[in-house]
């Protein structure tokens, strides 16, 4: 009897690992105001970019100094907290970035007095992001003492560049509503319908494999590497695609640009999970590739950029 | 004494004809659904109207009504510029899991604990031989999907993650 409670705890802890891992990665998402609400409410930032004037939003200020912002963004958390999905929080990321980046200057070495090695990639990098980007826009409509609120929902993903929900329309007019409530009916109005487009791209997603993008590069080291090289008579271009027909979901993937120099890979559905049944990113599809030009008769020799869980640089040439 | 038997069997038999008949017209859910306004935070406010035979249809069968067009219909309303679409998602849901629903939507199924009728809302206007009794029907929609998406019968955002 002992031995059957035995075999069946082994059982069980061994099946636990293959249970756990067999979730897909899941995509964070966070509101952001939309720029034209940014700019709408002056919370822009001006900057010369190479003598041309360039305007960037300020999300810090706008979640400083704006209370409809933090409430409605706060509204529709905890409406997507509600169904399961809790979202990355717009004040709190831009928080943990600057209290960072203090700490990050302040850490030095014990022995040297080294500080922490940060490229220029690294910082531009450091900035709030997530898979899907939520951008909220809304204007208050006034006809006599008459309000309305009309309020637009956007979701972007991050690396296609496509809408994958979207809610928008005019509230109903009204005497006596304030504004913050006027916006809190349009958020409980819209966001149901939000949540159910998305819900389709989720499905989507999970039927079809997820949408990235890829970039192959080449390091301009003076080696002379070049995507026209020919292996075994094979252009390297279309050897790299061939291995994109080969491992995308149902060989879906678009080559939109190819030079000599750089080939760029979209809509390309990645499968979700490896063959040892973990979750699958951008990353480590793009590392099967790497892995199989350093071999011979390749023997190229790559570097991989991740960008989020959706897109991923390979630059052939050096490490 | 032979014909009057036969004449009592028939006329036994259309009572219970008809009977069935008016019980399927109920399990059937003849009705139409609006929106109603903005409900409070996890519930849709609509107006629902049955078409009924009775002037004064069970309450049951009013707010059954309101929970299967929140699920698969969706609602919209011109004047209180709203349009919802249905909470189950795709229209093939309910054809998917038509086991499930058929209990859930029964006379005395579960689908009624998630509808509350506002008191006072009642209109009755008589179309012909039948009823147009509409009722304002509160839906609490956020417990609906949570106990639906625990059955297995609705996908969540967080399945597959």
């Amino acid at each position: 009897m002992k031995s059957i409670f035995k075999y069946i705890a082994t059982a069980a802890l061994a099946l636990i690992p293959v249970i756990t891992s067999a979730q897909a990665k899941k995509p964070t998402i966070m509101v952001i105001p939309a720029d034209t609400w940014c700019y709408e409410n002056g919370f822009m930032n001006t900057y010369n970019n190479q003598g041309k004037e360039t305007k960037v939003p300020d999300y810090e200020s706008a979640v400083q100094e704006n209370m409809d912002l933090v409430n409605v963004i706060t509204k529709i958390g905890e409406l997507m907290a509600d169904r399961g999905f809790p979202l990355k929080d717009l004040a709190a990321t831009v928080r943990n970035i600057n209290q960072s980046n203090a700490e990050d200057e302040m850490t030095v070495s014990r022995t040297s007095g080294a500080t922490l090695a940060e490229s220029p990639l690294d910082r531009l990098l450091n900035r709030a992001k997530a898979d899907i980007l939520v951008e909220l826009a809304w204007k208050i409509n006034s006809v006599g003492p008459k309000k309305s609120v009309t309020y637009t929902l956007r979701g972007i993903d991050a690396y296609t560049g496509k809408q994958v929900a979207a809610a928008q329309g005019t509230g109903p007019q009204s005497f006596s509503a304030e504004v913050p409530v006027l916006l809190e009916e349009a958020t409980l109005e819209r966001l149901d319908n939000f949540a159910s487009q998305l819900q389709a791209h989720f499905d989507d997603l999970l039927e079809n494999g997820r949408e990235v993008t890829v970039n192959i590069r080449v390091f301009d080291n003076g080696s002379g590497l070049s995507l026209e090289d020919e292996y075994d008579g094979e252009m390297l271009t279309d050897i790299i695609d061939d291995w994109m027909a080969q491992n995308t979901v149902n060989h879906r993937y678009s080559l939109t640009d190819a030079t000599d120099n750089m080939m760029r890979f979209e809509q390309v559905r990645i499968p979700l999970y490896r063959e040892n049944g973990t979750a699958m990113d951008t990353r480590y599809f793009v590392r099967t590739l790497s892995k199989y030009l350093a071999k011979q008769p390749f023997g190229i020799q790559s570097k991989i950029l991740t960008k989020g869980l959706g897109r991923a640089d390979l630059v052939l040439g050096e490490k | 004494m032979k014909l009057l038997s036969l004449i009592t069997i028939f006329i036994i038999a259309l009572t219970i004809s008809f009977s069935t008949d008016a019980k399927q017209k109920d399990q059937i859910l003849n009705y139409d659904i609006e929106g109603a306004g903005t409900g409070a935070q996890g519930t849709y406010m609509v107006k629902v109207t049955v078409i009924s035979k009775d002037k004064k249809p069970k309450e049951d069968l009013i707010k059954r009504s309101a929970v299967h067009g929140v699920l698969f219909r969706g609602f919209a309303s011109k004047e209180m510029r709203q349009n919802q679409k249905p909470l189950a998602g795709s229209a093939t849901n309910e054809a998917q899991h038509a086991d499930f629903y058929k209990d859930f939507f029964a006379e005395n199924g579960t689908a009624t604990a998630y509808a509350q009728i506002v008191t006072g809302s009642r209109e009755v206007v008589k179309a012909g031989k039948e009823y147009r009794v509409s009722d304002v029907v509160i839906v609490n929609k956020d417990q609906l999907l949570k106990d639906l998406q625990a059955a297995g019968v609705i996908r969540g955002l967080n399945s597959g993650f």
